[in-house]
This record gives C-alpha cells, structure tokens and sequence, in this order.
C-alpha cells in the first residue's frame, strides 16, 4: 500500500458501521410504512413469508443507502461522513467493484453460519482490527483496507 | 474396546443424544378410553366418574410416582388421552408419543416439530380408531391410533390469515367443532402493524377427511379503517373475540357452547368477552350474553400504554379462558356455567343465556381469576372452582388476592368450602394459584399450582388430603431426556384408573418452565 495513504483510526471505523447499522433499519421502516408490506394480517401468514420480507427489506434498504456511493467512491454513507474509504490494499486505489460486493457480504454471512461452534467467526472478524495493519477478517479476505480519505 | 465405549460416549453427550425406552412393534389397546374430550366428556364437567378412576380421598395417600417421561419443551400444552395400556400426548418438538402406561416405553412416535397444543381426541370407526390433534399454528391432524400414521392433515379453518389453534376441538358424531383465535393479538406489539382485523371463530369439519361443514366468526361485520398512526399505517376494527378453549356439546338442545375473549381495537363487539350458543348442525347463533363490554387489549399494551397500537382506553382482557360446563343440579335443572378471567363465575340457563346466579371468587386479572377450567361433581351438587389471582401488571384485578379452590354449590352459587394457597416465596415463580384446569373424581379434587405443586382436596370439606412438589430435577426419565419440574398450568392433572398423568413447567407469563410429564399410580393396586 502507498505510504502516503493514512489508515484509518478504529473509533472512525466503528462509528461508520454503527451509522450504517442505523441507517439501513431506518430506511427499510420507511419503506415499510410507505408501501404497507408488513402492515397487514395476511403480510404475516405462513404462505407470505413474512421473514423473507424482511430480509428484503433490508436488502433493498443497504443497497438503496450504499451502492452508489460504494460503486463511485468505495464507501458506504457511514464511511462518506466519517470520511474514510475502501481501497485496495495492494493499488491503494478504489477497489474492485466485485472485491467491495463480497466485502459488504463477507460479515452478514458470517451470521448464517448455523453450527453453535462458529459463532465466535464474526468476533474473530472484528478482533483483528486490533492488529498493526488495521484490518479485520473480511479486509484481509477481500484484499482491502479502511483510509483517511481528506 | 474401551476406547470405542468411550467414543462413543463423549459423541453421545456432545450431541445431547438421549435414548428413550423403546417398545416399537407393540400396539395399543384401544378398547377403553378414560376421556372423549379436552373436559373429559362433551358437557365438560372434567369429572371422572367411579367406572373411570379408583383414586378416592381413601386411598389417595398411596399415589406413588410411578415414572416420568422428559418433554421436549418447557411450556407442554398438550393433554393426555389414555387408553386401558396407554398414553397418548403430544411432545413439542418430537412429535405425538404413545407410551406405555405400566413402563413409559415409547410403542409408536408420529415425528412432527411443530407445536402441539391440544387434548388427543379419539374417533372410532368401521373398526379402525382414528386419533386427532392439533398444532398451534399449521392444523389439523388426524392419525391411525394403531401405528401413529398420518391419515390427513389439514389447515386451520376459516378466513384468519394469522391463525391460532389454542382451544381443543370436540368431536360429536363424525363433525369436529375446532375453535379459533388468532395471533393477531401478538402481532400488534409491531407499532408499524396496521391493527387489527381477524376475528375469532368457530367452525365444523368432517372427521373422516377435514373438509369444512360451516364457519361462524364471532364478529360478523368485516373490519374498516378507522384511523391512520405514522401518517401512513392503518387501524382498523373490528378484530379479536377469538375462541381460546374448547367448546361444550349439548346433545339434548343440539347445541354448542363456547366463551370469546376481548377485542383487539376499538370500536369494541357485543360478541366479546361473551359466552355463544351456536345451532350444531349450521352455526347458527342461538343465543349470545356478553358479560365485559367495551374490553378492548392487544399485547402492545404491554409495552406501553401509548403504543399506537393499544386501544384507548385500554380495556382489562378478562376473557373467557375455560370452557362453559352443562351440568345438572341436584334437583335436575340444567345450568351452564361460565368461570370469566375476572374472577366471577355465572350460571346460565342453556336455554336462552339468562343469568341464573353470579358468584365472584377471585379479584380476576389478565391470567385469571379462572383461568382454564372448572370442574363439577354432580352427585355432590358441587361446582370446583380454581382460582389464580396471579399479579398481571397494569391487568390486575382490583381486591386482595384470594388463590385457591372453591366449592360452590350447584343450584344457587353459594360458597360450600375454600381452599385457599399462600406463597411459598416472595417471587413471581412462587404465586400460589390455581390457574391451571383441574380434574375432579367422585370425592376429590386434583389441582395443580403455579408454584409446582400437584395437591388432592377432598371435595366434601375442602381439605388437603395428598401434596406432591414437583420443582425439582428429574435425572432419570423414560425419554432417556432429563426433566425439571416448573409451574403447572394449562391443561391440569389427568385421572385414568388407578394413575394421575400431569405435566409440569409451564414457561409463558413469566413462570417456571419445566418438561415432565409425571405419572402416578396408587401402590399396591393394578390398573382396572
């Protein structure tokens, strides 16, 4: 990576996941409310799949807050107000736009992981940002890292 | 060798594997059955006569407990149907289990993991017995009583996109009466839930295949929007008066009986907190008498009183838990009789729902006052009266508690004798009530406690005669599955023969969870 490029501190990084972890809940309850999808008795019949709903909703609201902003610039709307970025660790430039895509996956996965014995994989995930290099689990795994973008 | 044994052994507790006692190949007798219904007989008097039970205040002494099997769940809603050799119940999680009643060994398990919260039913025909029951949630079952195969399914009756099968069925005559209420109730706690719309129902399916004979909902209007909360999400009404408990047949007027619980939002029904009087053979209503008006209550009252979804004001959910009972006075005359979550308890004419007599037992609340079911002994002219009195938060009844057990006399609701419980500690876990449904048999009561407790009352004086504490640990159970005993509730002790089959743990409402099924017998005797 450039030696000119500052990684970013862990509490900018933190405070970037918790505003999109708010974010995205925020905007699917809108959708919610404005579309009706969940609001009825029959949204919640067995046969309407009301947690595929759900999962959906959050879907659409993430990609909705981020994938402009993650395909043009390598960030998510909690990263662009905290003003840090994704970048390739090896170029130091915006990474891929697929590196980003699995990147956003990477952790969410991790929760559907079913086997009582692998739920320490997300804390293990996240404990490697105290490393020297800053980069959790899902950095290393996607060949990217969190910058200072000025 | 050791090594293999030791393997084996630690791959076994890894897995949590436990080993049931098997008889598999062993069918059951299915030429004497103890109950024909969740109140024991159509008329719900869950009562057990003498040609049903040998259990009496004299030898109650000698109940030893004989075996007991570990449930899969530690809130058990399922109420056993026994036969001369076995038991039948539904093991949530596991499946329906038909178990020896000499050694709990398991003859046939129908797998389903759904959540079964019915009494067993039983229908014989062209030689062939036919069991039934349902899930909360996904239907009805029915299946061959000899091997445990399915015969049908079905889903649950009706309009309710949400629906709730919490009451049994009762089965007259090859038509199934399936009561229903409604998960709505729940649903409301979600604040961006447009609340409500479902209403509750009654409705009759053949047994020989599940298809429908007729539908009643309880609220016959189809519910409008009455207003919008968060600018966009609809309320609407009317909604609720579901059917929690089994209904009660009446052979002689044809007709069946059943109590509603409240509304769900506002504007309130004259069909809620009600006891109904539908025609048989169509659904059609007899008669109704409402005994709470204008009870509105979802669960988002519980959050908050100012949850968008609790209606205002909120009304005090005093349902009609427990199934109305036809009996007869000792002088002939037919009553209907209606406990209320309020603590009162009615007596009816079946001919036109006209208040006979009006008794209050308890201070009532959310969880009862009567909760789920009363019993009568017609020879003593006695109705049983169990009472919970449990703290319901902002739902509890106004008064002093008064949990316990209380005889009234039939014909004119005068108190005969209390039983009154104190707590044995100071936590939720220890309220001393009776809310669980009881079992009476020709001179005693079985009533078990929300503090774990299984006591026999003798049902001249009201006095103890046997105690048994079930809040502790079973170790060594016949499912190979460690039990733990907890709150009884729900459907209460069972009387079959010379044994006493009850669940305890009860893990809703804040009580103690638990999963044994206990089995007792009296000793020295043999089963009739």
């Amino acid at each position: 990576m450039s030696a000119d490029l500052v990684l970013a501190g862990r509490g900018r990084r933190l405070v970037a996941t918790l505003i999109d972890v708010l974010l995205v809940p925020a905007l699917a309850i809108f959708i919610m409310l404005v579309t009706g999808v969940l609001e009825h008795a029959a949204d919640w019949s067995a046969t309407a799949r009301p947690m595929l709903r759900i999962f959906a909703l959050g879907v659409v609201s993430y990609l909705i807050l981020n994938i402009w902003l993650l395909w043009k610039r390598g960030q998510t709307v909690g990263k662009a107000m905290m003003g840090i970025a994704i970048v390739s660790t090896k170029s130091g430039v915006r990474a891929a736009f697929w590196r980003l895509t699995i990147r956003a996956l990477f952790f969410p996965t991790l929760y559907l992981i079913v086997w009582p014995w692998a739920a320490a994989f997300p804390l293990i995930d996240q404990l490697l940002i105290f490393g020297r290099r800053r980069r959790c689990g899902h950095d290393y795994v996607c060949g990217t890292s969190v910058i200072r973008r000025g | 060798m050791r090594r293999i044994t030791l393997a084996a052994v630690a791959i076994a507790a890894l897995c949590g594997h436990a080993n049931a006692t098997v008889c598999a190949g062993t069918t059951p007798g299915l030429a004497k059955f103890y109950s024909d219904a969740w109140g024991i007989d159509p008329s719900s008097t869950r009562f057990q006569p003498a040609e049903r039970t040998s259990i009496t205040a004299a030898n109650v002494g000698r109940l030893r407990l004989k075996w007991v099997y570990g449930l899969s769940t530690d809130a058990p809603r399922s109420y056993p149907l026994v036969t001369e050799d076995t038991i039948f119940i539904g093991d949530s999680g596991n499946g329906l289990v038909a178990l020896d009643r000499q050694s709990g060994c398991t003859r046939w398990t129908f797998k389903h993991e759904g959540s079964i919260g019915s009494a067993i039913l039983h229908e014989g025909k062209n030689g062939s017995t036919t069991l039934f029951f349902t899930d909360r949630t996904e239907g009805i079952f029915a299946l061959n009583a000899r091997d445990g195969t399915l015969r049908w399914k079905r889903a649950p009756p009706g309009d309710n996109p949400v629906p709730l099968l919490s009451g049994t069925p009762l089965i007259h005559d090859g038509t199934m009466f399936v009561p229903l209420s409604s998960f709505e109730v729940g649903l409301a706690a979600n604040p961006f839930y447009g609340c409500c719309t479902t209403s509750g129902g009654m409705a009759a399916i053949k047994t020989s295949n599940g298809d429908g004979l007729w539908y009643r909902r309880t609220i016959p209007t189809l519910p409008q929007v009455t207003g919008r909360h968060y600018w966009f999400v609809q309320n609407q009404a009317p909604s609720g008066a579901p059917a929690w408990a089994a209904p009660t047949f009446d052979a002689k007027r044809g007709l069946l009986y059943f109590g509603t619980g409240q509304n769900y939002s506002r504007p309130t029904t004259t069909t809620s907190d009600s006891i109904f009087a539908l025609d048989a053979s169509d659904g059609s209503i007899r008669w109704r008498h409402q005994f709470t008006s204008g009870d509105a209550y979802n669960t988002s009252c519980d959050l908050s009183e100012r949850h968008p979804n609790c209606p205002k004001p909120m009304g005090p959910d005093l349902d009609f838990g427990a199934p109305p009972i036809l009996a007869h006075t000792l002088d002939g005359r037919e009553l209907l009789l209606a406990g209320e979550k309020s603590g009162a308890v009615y007596a009816l004419n079946p001919d036109d729902g006209s208040v006979v007599w009006t008794h209050r037992a308890g201070r009532g609340g959310a969880l009862g006052g009567v909760h789920w079911g009363m019993a009568v002994n017609e020879a003593l002219g006695l109705l049983f009266v169990p009472v919970s009195d449990i703290v319901a938060g902002h739902l509890t009844g106004k008064g002093e508690a008064r949990p316990g057990l209380f005889a009234l006399d039939l014909a004119s609701g005068a108190l005969r004798w209390s039983h009154l419980r104190t707590a044995r500690c100071s936590d939720r876990t220890c309220s001393p009530g009776f809310s669980a449904a009881i079992v009476a048999g020709p001179d005693l009561v079985f009533a078990g406690s929300l503090d774990g407790k299984l006591e026999a009352i003798d049902a001249r004086s009201g006095k103890l005669l046997w105690s048994y504490d079930s809040w502790k640990d079973y170790p060594s159970t016949v499912s190979g599955k460690p039990a733990k005993g907890g709150a009884f509730d729900a459907h209460g002790p069972m009387l079959a023969g010379d044994q006493l089959i009850v669940s305890s743990g009860y893990g809703s409402f804040y009580q103690r969870g638990g999963n044994a099924l206990l089995v007792f017998e009296l000793s020295g005797n043999k089963t009739p």
